[in-house]
């Protein structure tokens, strides 16, 4: 026994001795749990911890917890304020920050003046680090090329030339190197500069080439045609011209055996080959049924070209400083920045809000040298405190992975200085705890130690109503994703188990209907609003002036018709719209029936038969349990008194992880959850969502045949019918657009139409079901109050900026726990 | 001599195990189809760039060459590219630093735990079928029915948010010894301390009870010795051979954390780790934490059978 006993304390010994030695991570700046008078800490949480705060190459929100506090800005939205000094609601203002001058100087590089393609921007002064050394129009120049650096692939790179802000040349000199196939329209303007020896034939390359990128065929003849989920797929196991001829009317003017022929050579040994000529204008002529005359130009459509991004200096790409304080950038696309009269437009806030900014010393030190040949350098920049540098008003002092943050006052700010925000950022020091337990921080909230929690669906009836309650709203909308693909669906049949019901419009309408959202809303969400359309009240199409799609008589129109609410019984568009509730059980049960007799007819169900319906989820969650609970009861009562009574039903599948849209997409089971968002104030773009492959959910609804016919001019001079897919492009002056219908070449009310047109076509097939506007909720600690109890579009309720405090951190830790937030 | 020869052959089974076990992990997580997500207006490229670089479209076997070679050149078991929370960060070093928190609230557990549950279980057996041993019998099956979580909260309401003993979340820093950081640990440590005391409790009484009523033990008292002297010197060392193994592990167990309990309880530990892991497709953070967790595991597994000879001597591995 003693022998064990010693091993037992040898074990334990060891194990103290070792973690003693683990003793000697950073020390806390000074510990959060002592309350200080005249002290303001915000007491924040998080659920996962920021990792990489380098706005170089952050990838996800979490990483703009601690960028939000240390990056300054050369333009901010403020809010409007009255004559008596009271914010206005819904009024913004677009105030110069680390900038005291935005000129446009477009002239210089060639362009009419004022044209929105180069400005000046002059820097403050006093711009610093957090550790008082001076920041200079160079600094940002040196930030943007290491942005760029083609050896890095920095994963922010993109917003400069995939965005709004493109500016020149930045796409060159990241991609500097890059080598392989690109899409010869991409490679090459037209037909007469093409290498016709770099002009390869090809219709369809194996995936492994399409995924690993080595081949990139974004304006190929069938990528922008074929809006075939599995086109490379389809095309290698079926042959192009049996999948021709399924997807399109068109006759095809060649075999297989001699499209065969075509595949891989170059259109110089194409020419050479009267054999190989004869087809390959046929398979031109055929490209004239998408493209119109085009002559040889389709060639560049039928072909890929190798194209290596040649070595370009920095010195081309479009930023550049001229002294210590000006800063020029030059775009290949115009941004107005400035309105008319010379003030700032909301995008110099919204687009050029700054440009990233890294300390160059710094910067050098934490660069990473690749481990092995071929893998990419790296940097640690703004990924721990003694990597970090901040031009904020706040400054990381403390970091603990997954653990705290905690940032205090960057008393080098520039802002400190200004008299714009004299009596703004009280707050001292922002604590911010990674709680991943929703209960755990909800008890931390209620003993006053964090300053703002979310509203839980568990806690939103008693709490939904305080007066310390907050909601935000934002543009996602929620929709319930039906399975399009009809491979994916009959593939995932058993013996008795029919999934292909969701590929009869009635039926996936009936789905809809069955769904009473004002209920939905209230049991599974804590503050989120019924959503009938693709758009909300968040979607703007003239954002400066508060113009909001959803509010326009055509968004309205086009809700009332898909969800039949007659507009003539109701004395007007707005009762007749907000008469909508999207729930019509008795409509709903005759159109389970007229689905069913359809399917019965065609045979893809037969009698006995259940339709169970997989509903899909990247976790298993209270909340995702209770949303598919609330699913499966609103779909089994609609089959009640229905040919498919005791028969439809809903299973649960978790498994999906991350993988879930994926798999979605991917026909791996039948009901998902999803929407978009994001490009809020562009509803015209905001359509790609829904209409392109590369993002929509419902990949087996081809686009490019749903055919549209609009008039545009609404006068009758000038009808069109087109596909959806073609009058996004129109929308949006793609190339290859037949007409240009986008933002300032349009009538904007009838844009507006032409989108609303769109939209209501996209909520006609019903694999979108839009079910929630989503807002948040969140409970307020009376530690601190925002700056306006309204929300505004560009500043929200203030945020820390505005915030102000009602009792410094030693009053609060004797009152904390004396209030009742249910009032 | 046999026990050296015992313990080559069971370390060169070991090894043969672990490198099977490792490259069914590899082959088995590469073969998932790589999550490529890419934004409205993001460059596909880049995030294909990165995804290259890492060879993450090598064939398979080219990525495990890399993959060794990396580990027996560099020392380089791979960084974490898909945890939101280690982005960029080397594996071994975000394990590193997630492992003293999890091997603390454990070690006071079962420090705790051990002799409680031991002692309580003695004290059932010498008290078989009276009050007593009902009393505690029935305890210890409420506590073992009941999962951690359960007390967790419970322990989480009562004591650190109603009572205010205990902060309710472990405290931030690395001072893993100050009495401050103590006290924030001791309510996941009273939490993890309760299953394991019901469990030490019913094993011990289970084994001790049978002990008690053999032969030797009815000899021991004829020739003299008292009962307190018969039980420990007797029934308990014979007791603790099945049980001793259990208390290693519960040692190694103690790697792996506990998920629920440190996520209630906000200790920055490996917990979640090895699932997170495994739900984002970080490949090498867990094909790092699969071999940590097969090594000790088949470690352990060594250690225990070498145990019983430690515990009773008559007991001698390999030996014909």
């Amino acid at each position: 026994m003693r022998k064990t006993s010693k091993v037992i304390f040898g074990l334990m010994a060891t194990s103290l001795l070792g973690l003693s030695a683990c003793n000697k991570g950073p020390s806390i700046p000074e510990d959060p749990k002592t309350p200080t008078a005249f002290c303001y800490t915000y007491m924040d949480y998080t659920t996962v911890s920021p990792s990489n705060w380098n706005e170089l190459t952050y990838q996800d929100n979490n990483d703009t917890q601690i960028m939000s506090h240390i990056g300054g800005s050369f333009f901010t939205f403020n809010y409007e304020f009255d004559a008596d000094g009271e914010i206005v609601d819904g009024g913004f203002t677009v105030d110069y920050d680390g900038a005291t001058n935005l000129e446009d100087v477009s002239e210089l590089i060639g362009k009419q003046a004022g044209s929105g393609y180069a400005y000046k921007i002059t820097l403050r002064h006093d711009l610093k680090w957090d550790d008082g050394s001076p920041i200079k129009a160079a600094d940002f120049v040196y930030s943007m090329k290491q942005q760029l650096d083609p050896a890095y692939k920095n994963y922010r790179a993109d917003s400069f030339y995939n965005g709004s802000l493109i500016i020149h040349n930045a796409k060159n000199y990241a991609k500097i190197g890059d080598k392989g196939f690109f899409a010869s329209t991409d490679v090459y303007e037209d037909y007469a500069s093409a290498d016709l020896e770099n002009l390869y034939f090809h219709t369809a390359m194996p995936d492994e080439d399409a995924e690993d990128g080595s081949f990139e065929a974004s304006d190929t003849l069938f990528d922008k045609q074929v809006i075939e989920p599995d086109y490379y797929a389809s095309v290698t196991k079926n042959g192009l011209v049996a999948c021709l001829s399924s997807w399109f009317a068109f006759e095809v003017p060649f075999t297989q055996e001699e499209i065969d022929s075509l595949e891989g050579k170059t259109v110089k040994e194409i020419k050479e080959s009267s054999t190989l000529s004869a087809i390959y204008d046929n398979a031109i002529s055929y490209a004239e049924n998408f493209y119109g005359p085009a002559g040889e130009d389709l060639a560049l459509v039928w072909c890929v070209s190798e194209y290596e991004y040649p070595e370009i200096s920095f010195d081309q790409v479009g930023i550049f400083a001229d002294g210590d304080y000006d800063l020029y950038i030059v775009l290949d696309s115009s941004l107005d920045l400035l309105k008319p009269d010379g003030t700032l437009s909301y995008k110099a806030a919204y687009n050029l809000s700054s440009l990233p900014l890294v300390k160059e010393s710094l910067y050098e030190e934490c660069r990473v040298a690749p481990a092995t040949e071929g893998a990419l350098p790296t940097s640690r920049y703004n990924s721990s405190v003694e990597t970090s540098a901040s031009w904020g008003p706040y400054k990381l002092t403390y970091f603990q992975a997954g653990k705290q943050y905690i940032l205090e006052r960057n008393e080098n700010w520039y802002g400190y200085n200004m008299k714009e925000y004299k009596g703004q950022y009280q707050t001292d020091r922002i604590v911010c705890n990674t709680i991943e337990e929703w209960n755990t921080a909800w008890l931390s909230f209620q003993q006053g130690n964090i300053t703002s929690i979310g509203i839980d669906v568990s806690i939103s009836q008693d709490y939904k109503s305080s007066s310390r309650a907050v909601f935000t709203g934002d543009d996602y909308v929620a929709s319930l994703q039906l399975q399009s693909s009809k491979e994916g669906l009959k593939n995932r049949e058993t013996a008795g188990v029919d999934k292909e019901m969701l590929l009869y419009p009635d039926f996936r309408k009936a789905l809809s209907l069955a769904i009473d959202r004002a209920d939905y809303t209230a049991k599974c969400t804590t503050a989120s609003q019924p959503g009938f359309g693709i758009f909300n009240e968040y979607h703007y199409y003239d954002v400066e002036n508060a113009g909001v799609y959803r509010h326009t008589d055509a968004a309205k129109k086009v809700i009332c018709e898909t969800y039949g609410v007659n507009i003539d019984d109701y004395d007007s568009l707005d009762e007749a719209y907000a008469a909508v509730t999207g729930y019509n059980l008795e409509l709903a049960k005759q159109l389970i029936n007229s689905a069913y007799d359809e399917a019965v007819a065609a045979g893809t169900i037969a009698a006995g038969d259940k339709v169970v319906l997989t509903v899909g989820a990247a976790a298993d969650s209270e909340a995702t349990r209770r949303q598919f609970n609330y699913l499966k009861n609103a779909f089994e009562t609609l089959a009640v008194g229905t040919k498919l009574e005791g028969r439809l039903t809903l299973e649960f599948d978790a498994s999906f992880g991350s993988k879930w849209s994926t798999d979605f997409r991917a026909g791996a089971y039948d009901i998902c959850t999803g929407g978009w968002s994001g490009a809020a104030w562009n509803p015209g773009y905001f359509l790609l969502a829904y209409l392109s492959p590369d993002y929509m959910y419902s990949k087996g609804w081809d686009t490019s045949k749903a055919m549209l016919t609009y008039d545009i001019y609404q006068d009758g001079s000038d009808v069109r019918t087109m596909s959806l897919l073609d009058w996004y492009d129109c929308l949006n002056d793609n190339e290859g657009a037949a007409i240009n219908l986008s933002e300032g070449h349009y009538d904007t009310d009838l844009r507006l139409g032409l989108i609303a047109a769109i939209e209501g076509e996209i909520l006609k097939v019903y694999y979108t079901v839009p079910l929630y506007n989503f807002y948040s909720a969140a409970l307020l600690s009376y530690k601190v109050n925002y700056g306006s109890t309204t929300y505004n579009t560009f500043m929200a309720y203030g945020g820390i900026r505005y915030m102000t405090y009602n009792y410094d951190d030693l009053a609060w830790s004797y009152v904390k726990t004396h209030f009742d937030y249910k009032a | 001599m046999y026990m050296l020869k015992y313990i080559m052959k069971r370390l060169g089974l070991l090894v043969m195990t672990f490198v099977i076990i490792e490259v069914i992990c590899f082959v088995l997580i590469k073969a998932l189809p790589i999550v490529i997500n890419v934004g409205i207006g993001q460059d596909r490229q880049i995030i294909i760039a990165q995804l290259t670089a890492r060879g993450y479209f090598d064939p398979i076997p080219v990525q495990f060459w890399n993959y060794l070679k990396g580990i027996f050149t560099r020392g380089d078991f791979g960084i974490c590219y898909n945890l939101p929370e280690y982005r960029n960060q080397s594996v071994v070093e975000v394990f590193r630093s997630k492992l003293p928190p999890t091997l603390l609230i454990n070690v006071y557990s079962s420090l705790i735990a051990i002799p409680i549950g031991i002692a309580l279980g003695i004290f059932a057996a010498l008290k078989k079928n009276k009050w007593e041993d009902q009393v505690i019998s029935t305890t210890v099956m409420l506590f073992i029915s009941v999962p951690s979580f359960v007390y967790a909260f419970l322990v989480q309401y009562i004591f650190c948010f109603k009572l205010e003993w205990f902060p309710l979340t472990m405290l931030a820093g690395y001072d893993y010894f100050s009495p401050d950081m103590f006290l924030s640990m001791l309510p996941a440590v009273i939490s993890l301390s309760f299953g394991s005391i019901a469990g030490y409790a019913r094993y011990t009484r289970a084994e001790l009870t049978e002990v008690l009523t053999n032969d030797y033990m009815l000899l021991a008292r004829t020739k003299g010795l008292t009962k307190a002297q018969a039980t420990t010197r007797h029934a308990l060392r014979n007791a603790m051979v099945p049980i001793f193994p259990s208390i290693v592990g519960e040692f190694v167990s103690v790697l792996s954390g506990s998920l629920i309990i440190e996520k209630i309880f906000a200790i920055p530990g490996v917990g979640g780790l090895y699932l997170m892991a495994i739900n984002a497709q970080d490949y090498d953070s867990f094909m790092f934490l699969s071999g940590f967790y097969i090594l000790i595991g088949l470690l352990a597994s060594i250690v225990i059978d070498l145990s019983y000879g430690v515990i009773d001597p008559r007991i001698r591995m390999g030996a014909k």
